[in-house]
């Protein structure tokens, strides 16, 4: 039995826990969190924080250099697996080991427009992890050996890894055909880049200047004060430059334009059809049409309950082919967007049927027979898959940084929000109209003799 | 392997280094592989690890010059013969370009085992760099 002193004391002990003004806080408790992003100017460097409460931060630097941007095929790829590497002042192994004794984790990846260098670790931890950072965007080696003996090996696999993909392949293709250069860049390297011909440790080097220059990344930090990290940005990112290198090419800056085509590939493992269509810029940049978002989940195709096709239109319209899988994204980028529709399945034959009902739910959305109902579920789902990815911290860090790097202001979700709320049924229908009138982007992957050209389909590409 | 060397010790000496230099030269040349057009560094036996890690780190140029001077010495060796004095080694060609990168590969592999050997300690105070926690080995 516990005695009555004994409990007394624990008792005496939790008053004295609670009513302890240094002890009050604990995880759950907001500090001064806020869902916004705090912006700022560190050192002439864009920085975009959010106060979230937690114990772990999330910094990284969102660089204007995906395959957009690259001078040269597989610049930007390159530029993230050189990351971490050999800096001036300390080994790869030497960040390695440290990163993993003071508990963070470092990531890299790029996408079409961005180039992100993050790293996760303990909130006391935000001073080491900037100086790194800093290190690796200011003073990278890029070494021949590092180069031969583990970028290019490394980017084959990645390589390798494409090809063996069907979707990827088309959707890479797509956005090939829709965009030609710039956007259109494969965001890995394929088989018919001659790769190695244009990859030198020099010009990468002097491509990274231009990459890391103050006017072309932002940095941006989840679970971090504003202060401190304007403090430490100012002190650990000042060996940057100003602006990029004037003599380098930038084939990236020019507006993106829409073309749409088609293109056949012949793949033997699986089949996978894109169909795409212009789409909407980013909400930071000056093409935002946030009715080509909501025109996405309504078409969608992908269910969100298990066991069930879902109530989407092209999920609807591909019931009778359970093999097949149908998925609209859409795909958003600073001044252009790509609505993708995916059609994907080992059985070419019934991939063909099912893509004919696509392509008939789409006209009859087109001339403008769709529900009130089926539009309002779209503005929700549309409106709850954006603001997901916004909260998302790690597809959230990308978007904050490209906004500010882009276009000076950082996204905000909450903007988003209104603005897809704020979408009519008069302009889905138009929007709906005019992607159809307009030239279709047709990629079709895998066992091309089964399946369909765009002029069986009766669109116009 | 880079050769056992005492260089650093002369060299922070300038009175040694004064007697040592023109004897240095003088052993040099008197070894007779500049004789046979070769280099210093194409003397360290490649038989290691290292050293073949180094050779294929070489800039493709230095690699295809380094075996034409091999063969040549080879050659040369087999036939009882120097090279024409216009053909030989000199001395300011004789620069270590291998050597380098040989002392690069061992500090990397220094680096390795300095840090698998490292006794980690649990950290006192937050904001310590890591540097000041991996300080014990």
């Amino acid at each position: 039995m516990i005695s009555r002193a004994t409990l007394a004391r624990a008792g005496q002990r939790a008053l004295q826990r609670h009513t302890n003004p240094g002890n009050r806080r604990c995880l759950a408790t907001p500090a001064s969190g806020s869902f916004s992003y705090e912006t700022g100017d560190a050192a002439g460097i864009k920085i975009a924080s959010r106060d979230l409460p937690g114990p772990t931060t999330h910094l990284a630097v969102v660089a204007k250099a995906g395959t957009r941007y690259e001078p040269l095929p597989g610049f930007s790829e390159a530029l993230e697996k050189f990351s971490f590497k050999n800096t001036s002042r300390r080994s790869a192994l030497r960040i390695q080991r440290e990163t993993e004794l003071l508990g963070g984790e470092y990531s890299t990846y790029h996408s079409r427009e961005n180039l992100v260098i993050g790293a996760k670790f303990l909130r006391d931890d935000l001073p080491y992890f900037a100086e790194l950072i800093g290190e690796v965007i200011s003073r990278t080696k890029y070494t021949a050996h590092e180069l031969h003996e583990q970028v290019i090996p490394n980017m084959a696999l990645s390589r390798k890894s494409l090809l063996g993909h069907v979707d990827q392949l088309a959707i890479n293709s797509a956005h090939g055909i829709a965009f030609h250069r710039g956007l259109g860049n494969p965001l890995h390297p394929s088989s018919s880049l001659p790769m190695t011909k244009y990859l030198a440790e020099g010009s990468l080097q002097y491509y990274s200047r231009a990459a890391y220059s103050k006017s072309n990344f932002a940095i941006v930090a989840n679970g971090a004060d504003h202060q401190e990290l304007t403090k430490w940005v100012g002190e650990f990112f000042t060996e940057v430059e100003n602006s990029p290198p004037k003599d380098l090419p930038n084939p990236g800056a020019t507006a993106t334009k829409y073309y749409g085509g088609e293109e056949r590939i012949a793949h033997d493992s699986g089949n996978s059809v894109v169909i795409a269509f212009p789409g909407s810029g980013s909400i930071t940049g000056g093409s935002y049409k946030p009715e080509s978002q909501v025109l996405a989940a309504l078409l969608g195709g992908q269910s969100n309950i298990k066991w069930a096709p879902g109530f989407s239109l092209l999920s609807k319209a591909t019931e009778a082919y359970p093999q097949v899988h149908t998925r609209t994204e859409h795909h958003t980028y600073s001044d252009a967007g790509l609505l993708a529709i995916t059609i994907s399945g080992q059985n070419a034959q019934q991939l063909r049927k099912a893509i004919e009902e696509v392509v008939k739910t789409l006209k009859s959305v087109g001339a403008g027979n769709v529900s009130k109902e089926d539009i309002k579920k779209a503005t929700a789902t549309a409106k709850f898959k954006a603001l997901e990815s916004g909260q998302n911290i790690s597809t959230g860090v990308e978007l904050t940084g490209a906004g500010l790097v882009q276009g000076g202001k950082a996204f905000q979700i909450d903007e988003l929000a209104k603005a897809i709320d704020s979408v009519t049924e008069e302009q889905v229908k138009k929007a709906a109209k005019s992607m159809l009138d307009g030239k279709a982007t047709l990629s079709a992957v895998g066992d091309i003799y089964m399946l369909p050209f765009a002029e069986e389909l009766g669109l116009n590409v | 392997m880079s050769a056992p060397t005492f260089t650093k010790y002369v060299l922070k000496r300038p009175w040694l280094k004064r007697w040592m230099v023109p004897f240095a030269n003088w052993y040099a040349d008197a070894a007779g592989y500049r004789k046979l057009g070769l280099r210093a560094d194409d003397l360290i036996p490649e038989e290691s690890d290292t050293v073949l890690l180094a050779l294929k780190r070489l800039p493709p140029k230095e690699a295809y010059d380094r075996v034409f001077r091999l063969r040549r010495a080879f050659q040369c060796s087999l036939q009882h013969q120097l090279l024409p004095k216009d053909q030989q080694t000199k001395p300011e060609e004789d620069y270590a370009y291998l050597s380098p990168i040989i002392k690069e590969i061992e500090a990397e592999s220094r680096e390795r085992n300095d840090l698998e050997a490292m006794v980690v300690n649990k950290r006192k105070k937050p904001n310590n760099s890591a540097e000041k926690e991996a300080a014990h080995h």
